[in-house]
């Protein structure tokens, strides 16, 4: 026992010497990107904020939070949910898109963190970009299940799906549309008013491939021009950057053997309308 | 993400939810806030009367399917198809053509190739050399010169065919270059 009171308070010793002053303050630079709207004539600048990383939590948007809590309320970005389910903290860190709230803060501490809004879209203040172009592509896909015949209100049925047919939405539902993977891909910077990009061509092949879903022909001719789809050059910087891990790449490639005719949707494992029909017979 | 999607529902896009926006945004009581704490009102009123600007800087930027449509009214699947069966038969004509040298194979190989690069210089074209960037002449010549260099392309080569020895022959013969000195 006395020698178990010898160790009490070690770690909090271990650590008070860790971050001691005689090791030096671990302060790491961000380098992050400033425009403000009301001050027209100024044009966009980096502007360094440093932040000790002892007093810091670990990911790059509590170190956001800190600036613009402790340093610099003016400082202006989206976030939420700060675990990666949301996707309103899409920022270019370090040149990758990615979400601030599950990307590490880079411990190298003589290189500057750089933070720059998604790149090649309008900056509506600071880190914020201007997504209605993204949300309006979102719209047109119309990213909700069709029915051939809609339920009457008051009467829905649950709709049937095999685990095997609800296995095919997988990597495709989990997407939480924070445009990491469009505003990396050269080709939607290039032509982003007529190509719908990787994010949106992804939930276009989610509602596509939808075993419930019966509106497949309506949504693969409304794809066939040459730009919504045929401007991706398999470039794949969008499977790269995807900070949830997702491959949009192999989506669009898919929606382009759906259109060529060459593959068919299959046909749904358990008809979706088993229950309608079933209490029809009863 | 759910907040954006709440603004463009036909509710919020009625005229009578404008007008309240607008009534809202025109009250004293707001107007003698901040600019920046106004801003969100401002830009939404703005937006629903579907007025450009919000900032100069900030230009209002969509597409719309009906857009999209009118401008490419043609179906290109079926061309994409034809577009990758041309890039696989190149992976077997080019070596196969190259072994047993006829005109034949070589006139195929030439329509390949043509074919092949024209589609890679039309896409080089239709990126680069976009109307959002140089107005709406220079993209169309750019187009034009692209047909222009894939037919001189296709001209020359089945002259080469016709008139010369042939594609698959001209290259055998780079191995028999020989430097002066192995001449002597």
């Amino acid at each position: 026992m006395p020698l178990l009171r010898l160790t009490t308070g070690t770690f909090g010793q271990l650590r008070t010497f860790a971050t001691s002053q005689a090791l030096g303050k671990r302060v790491k630079t961000f380098a992050v990107y400033r425009w403000n709207p009301d001050e027209p004539d100024k044009k966009p600048y980096t502007q360094n904020f440093e932040v000790d990383l002892d007093d810091c939590a670990p990911m790059v948007l509590d170190a956001l939070l800190k600036i613009k809590n402790e340093m610099d309320p003016t400082l202006t970005f989206r976030r939420s949910c700060r675990e990666g389910v949301c996707g309103s903290c899409a920022m270019n860190i370090d040149g990758i898109n990615t979400l601030a709230c599950i990307s590490h803060i880079d411990q190298n501490l003589s290189k500057p963190t750089k933070i720059y809004p998604l790149p090649h879209m309008y900056v509506v203040k600071d880190l914020v970009p201007d997504l209605t172009n993204f949300y309006r592509q979102y719209q047109s896909i119309e990213p909700w299940l069709q029915r051939d015949h809609e339920a009457v209100k008051g009467k829905e049925s649950q709709l049937l799906q095999d685990v095997e047919d609800r296995a095919k939405l997988d990597g495709l539902y989990e997407c939480v549309l924070c445009a990491c993977c469009s505003t990396s891909c050269p080709s939607y910077w290039w032509n982003g008013d007529k190509y719908l990009g990787p994010a949106v061509l992804m939930q276009a092949y989610r509602w596509i491939i939808d075993s419930r879903d019966e509106a497949t022909e309506k949504r693969l001719s409304k794809l066939k021009d040459v730009y919504s789809v045929y401007r991706c050059h398999t470039i794949m910087n969008c499977t790269r950057t995807c900070p949830k891990g997702l491959n949009p790449g192999r989506a669009i490639a898919q929606i382009k053997t759906l259109l060529s005719g060459l593959v068919k949707k299959e046909a749904p494992i358990m008809d979706p309308a088993g229950l309608d029909k079933q209490s029809v017979r009863n | 993400m759910a907040f954006s999607m709440f603004l463009r529902t036909p509710a919020c896009t009625s005229r009578v939810f404008t007008q309240q926006v607008m009534k809202l945004a025109t009250q004293p009581t707001l107007t003698q806030r901040t600019v920046a704490s106004t801003l969100p009102v401002r830009s939404l009123t703005l937006k629903e009367a579907k007025s450009s600007p919000i900032f100069n800087a900030v230009r209002s930027f969509r597409t719309t399917l009906a857009r999209r449509n009118v401008e490419t009214p043609h179906d290109h699947s079926k061309l994409w198809v034809i577009e990758k069966a041309v890039g696989a038969a190149l992976i077997p004509m080019v070596p196969l053509s190259l072994m047993m040298p006829n005109k034949v194979f070589d006139s195929i190989l030439a329509i390949l190739i043509t074919a092949h690069s024209f589609w890679g210089l039309e896409a080089i074209a239709v990126d680069y050399v976009r109307a959002s960037i140089f107005g709406p002449i220079i993209p169309k010549i750019a187009i034009g010169l692209v047909y222009l260099i894939s037919i001189a392309t296709l001209g020359g080569l089945f002259y080469i065919i016709s008139h010369d020895v042939g594609i698959a022959n001209t290259i055998r013969q780079f191995w028999a270059i020989k430097s002066d000195s192995q001449k002597a």
